[in-house]
């Protein structure tokens, strides 16, 4: 039955799941997954009742066919989050405001899915950027917030305003559509 | 006529005027010759030839005695004042017509003078006048020249001037808009509506994001 129930956590990849973001989350897990044993451990002396679990640990364990009561499954798992949590990548997205979770989540499983399988991700504030993120790799900084859209767009912004600027009148000229009615063709 | 030639003409009529005052005092101071050789010639024996000339003389004396010098003498003072009387009239026109010629050749100088001296001042002022019109249009030429590069400098410089503040506006075009857009509708943006936007980006920007990740892997 151990063996069993081994065999899907030795073979498959471990999973993460969408609400487990980042390293605080599974520094978060692993202190849970540390109290959990200790309170499995002294719950036959002290017959206490076993500890409630956080949704994200339950989740995770869920994930990946862990189960929390078998001490193999809470090392391998400690284990895989231990590793994860030291040679996963990290990307720090910012957004001008606190983002909702389904904004998060999307973003999560985008870069889980087309990046890395383990890509945690760190939330930033920056209420300058007004609309859109700023997505930090290890390296490279990438723009992609509405600032950096209109900086783009500048050319065409700029053919906006010499337009604009070139059908406006002169500064001082008084036509005949801007006088009050009543007024036009007098002299 | 110049006026040697005036001074020529008065001092011959004073010299003839004086020749003549000094033959007539001559005539009038002569001694008479009658009696010196005659009270000689008693003293002396008479003698043939002297004789004959004795007797010339006697007779001139008696063709020329004083009646008939007196007459001369009349006649010849009467004369006399008749060509110091013409010469007088004549010294007068001629006076005259030195005086005239005087005064005309006085006022011919004189005005001469004055229109030559006339000339040099009416030359002066024309050269002091073309002299103050060559500085004030070398001025004005100065101050046009100034002032045509002061333009010129003032154009460049608010050329200048403008382009940098339309390079600035261009260049912080973008922030402002951005800047703008944040001030007016910043708290209304919802993130769940930017998902779409984002994941654009993402997807733009994917290889390079992958790039990235394996590198600092």
């Amino acid at each position: 039955m151990a063996l069993k129930s081994q065999k899907p956590v030795e073979t498959a990849a471990f999973v993460l799941p969408a609400q487990l973001s980042g390293r605080t989350d599974i520094n978060h897990l692993l202190r849970e997954l540390e109290t959990l044993e200790e309170a499995l451990i002294s719950q036959p002396v002290r017959e206490t009742q076993a500890p409630k679990v956080t949704n994200l640990l339950d989740q995770t364990a869920l994930a990946n066919g862990y189960k929390l009561q078998q001490q193999p499954h809470r090392r391998h798992m400690a284990d895989q989050l231990t590793k994860i949590r030291d040679h996963a990548p990290t990307v720090h997205v910012s957004f001008a405001a606190e983002p909702s979770p389904k904004v998060t989540e999307t973003i999560l499983n985008w870069l889980r899915t087309n990046v890395h399988r383990y890509t945690l991700v760190q939330i930033g504030l920056q209420p300058a950027i007004a609309a859109g993120c700023v997505l930090r790799t290890p390296n490279k900084i990438f723009d992609m917030s509405l600032g950096a859209s209109l900086e783009k767009q500048t050319p065409y912004l700029l053919e906006l305003l010499k337009g604009a600027a070139l059908d406006a009148p002169a500064p001082g000229t008084t036509t005949t559509a801007g006088l009050p009615a009543g007024q036009a063709g007098k002299p | 006529m110049d006026l040697g030639g005036i001074l020529l003409i008065v001092g011959g009529a004073l010299a003839a005027i004086a020749a003549i005052l000094y033959f007539d005092w001559r005539a009038r101071h002569k001694k008479p010759a009658a009696s010196g050789p005659a009270a000689v010639k008693t003293n002396e024996p008479p003698q043939p030839v002297q004789a004959i000339s004795q007797m010339a003389q006697e007779d001139v004396e008696h063709i020329f005695n004083d009646d008939f010098r007196e007459e001369l003498r009349n006649r010849g003072r009467l004369h006399f004042e008749k060509i110091i009387g013409e010469n007088a009239m004549f010294l007068q026109q001629d006076l005259r017509q030195t005086t005239t010629q005087l005064n005309e050749y006085m006022r011919t100088e004189i005005t001469r003078t004055l229109q030559i001296e006339f000339k040099k001042y009416e030359q002066s002022i024309t050269d002091a006048k073309q002299l103050a019109l060559d500085s004030i249009e070398k001025t004005v030429t100065t101050i046009e020249q100034q002032r045509q590069l002061l333009e010129s400098q003032m154009q460049n410089q608010s050329e200048a001037e403008r382009n940098q503040i339309i390079a600035r506006f261009e260049a912080q075009m973008a922030r402002i808009v951005n800047h703008y857009v944040m001030q007016a509708i910043g708290n209304q943006i919802d993130l769940s509506d930017q998902l779409e936007f984002i994941l654009t980006e993402l997807e733009n920007n994917k290889a390079a994001i992958i790039e990235d990740i394996k590198r600092g892997a």
